[in-house]
């Protein structure tokens, strides 16, 4: 291996490590803050970390989608939602049925460490040892993802776009405020 | 990086957010922990998508991401219509349909 591509190595093994710390803490984060605004800003970090690691899997356009659905829009939705709801809790994580749900985390835990072992185990195999980009020519940018997306994937696209105009009316109808008295003068 | 380092990631992300839905009682925390799931998931398509060499990958990613948007939509409208009616956001209070 020649020094420059030695040095190009490392620095990729120190972006991930530190993207990953930042994905993996800012999860942890999420899930332990007492307070919600912080919880949500823990999010964004995550997501930022996130958005970093999917460039280094040279998927710029998804990057950039992240970025702008999650740390954007997703992420003030929560904020709104959170200034409506605002309820700071005593105790974060629940006492009634703690066991209950404690044996669910081992479970899911003990699950998880099982595939994390098969993983690790199985990382000489060639799908999961391979290191580089693929050889393909405008891997991952916007012209030839958006080329996938309307030729073989036109009629998924379509349904998805339906999904979300579905998803505003159901956001817009189960928030809309029914007064009593306008209910009742009718039509 | 390999495909292996990536994948241990996302593992690892997904378990956050299944320990944060089991173990949270505020319903936005909890809807937060899912879109960690989505995010976690997300990384692993890319990741494959990535070794194969095949970027459809890349478009399933792009129609979790518009999946989880709107689920966060609807979710989050739902928080807000339940908070109205019985001003709490913790699941343990929601328990009308408890048998």
């Amino acid at each position: 291996m020649t020094p420059a591509a030695h040095l190009t190595t490392l620095a990729e093994a120190i972006a991930f490590a530190i993207l990953s710390a930042g994905v993996l803490a800012g999860g942890l984060l999420t899930i332990t803050r007492r307070n919600p605004v912080s919880a949500v800003m823990s999010l964004v970090l995550t997501f930022g970390a996130l958005a970093g690691l999917f460039a280094t899997l040279s998927a710029h356009f998804l990057a950039v989608l992240q970025v702008l659905v999650y740390a954007g829009a997703i992420m003030v939705l929560f904020v709104f939602v959170v200034m409506m709801v605002n309820r700071e809790e005593s105790t974060p994580i629940a006492r009634q049925g703690l066991v209950t749900r404690a044996a669910g985390v081992l479970a899911a835990g003990y699950l998880f460490y099982r595939v994390a072992w098969l993983v690790s185990h199985e990382r000489s195999m060639p799908l999961l040892a391979a290191t580089a980009t693929p050889p393909v020519k405008d891997f991952g940018t916007v012209s030839s993802v958006g080329a996938l997306l309307f030729s073989d994937f036109l009629f998924p696209f379509e349904a998805i776009s339906l999904l979300l105009l579905v998803a505003v009316i159901g956001g817009v109808m189960l928030t809309r405020h029914v007064r009593e008295d306008r209910s009742s003068r009718g039509s | 990086m390999p495909t292996y380092a990536y994948i241990l990631v996302s593992l690892a992300l997904f378990f956050v957010g299944t320990a944060g839905v089991l173990l949270r009682r505020n319903v936005l925390i909890v809807l937060m922990s899912v879109e960690l799931q989505f995010a976690a998931g997300t990384l692993a398509l890319l990741t494959f998508s990535r070794a194969l060499g095949d970027q459809k990958g890349h478009v399933f990613a792009f129609f979790v991401m518009a999946l989880a948007a709107a689920e966060a939509a609807v979710g989050l409208a739902i928080v807000v219509s339940v908070f109205r009616t019985r001003r709490t956001a913790s699941l343990d209070e929601v328990n009308a349909l408890k048998g």
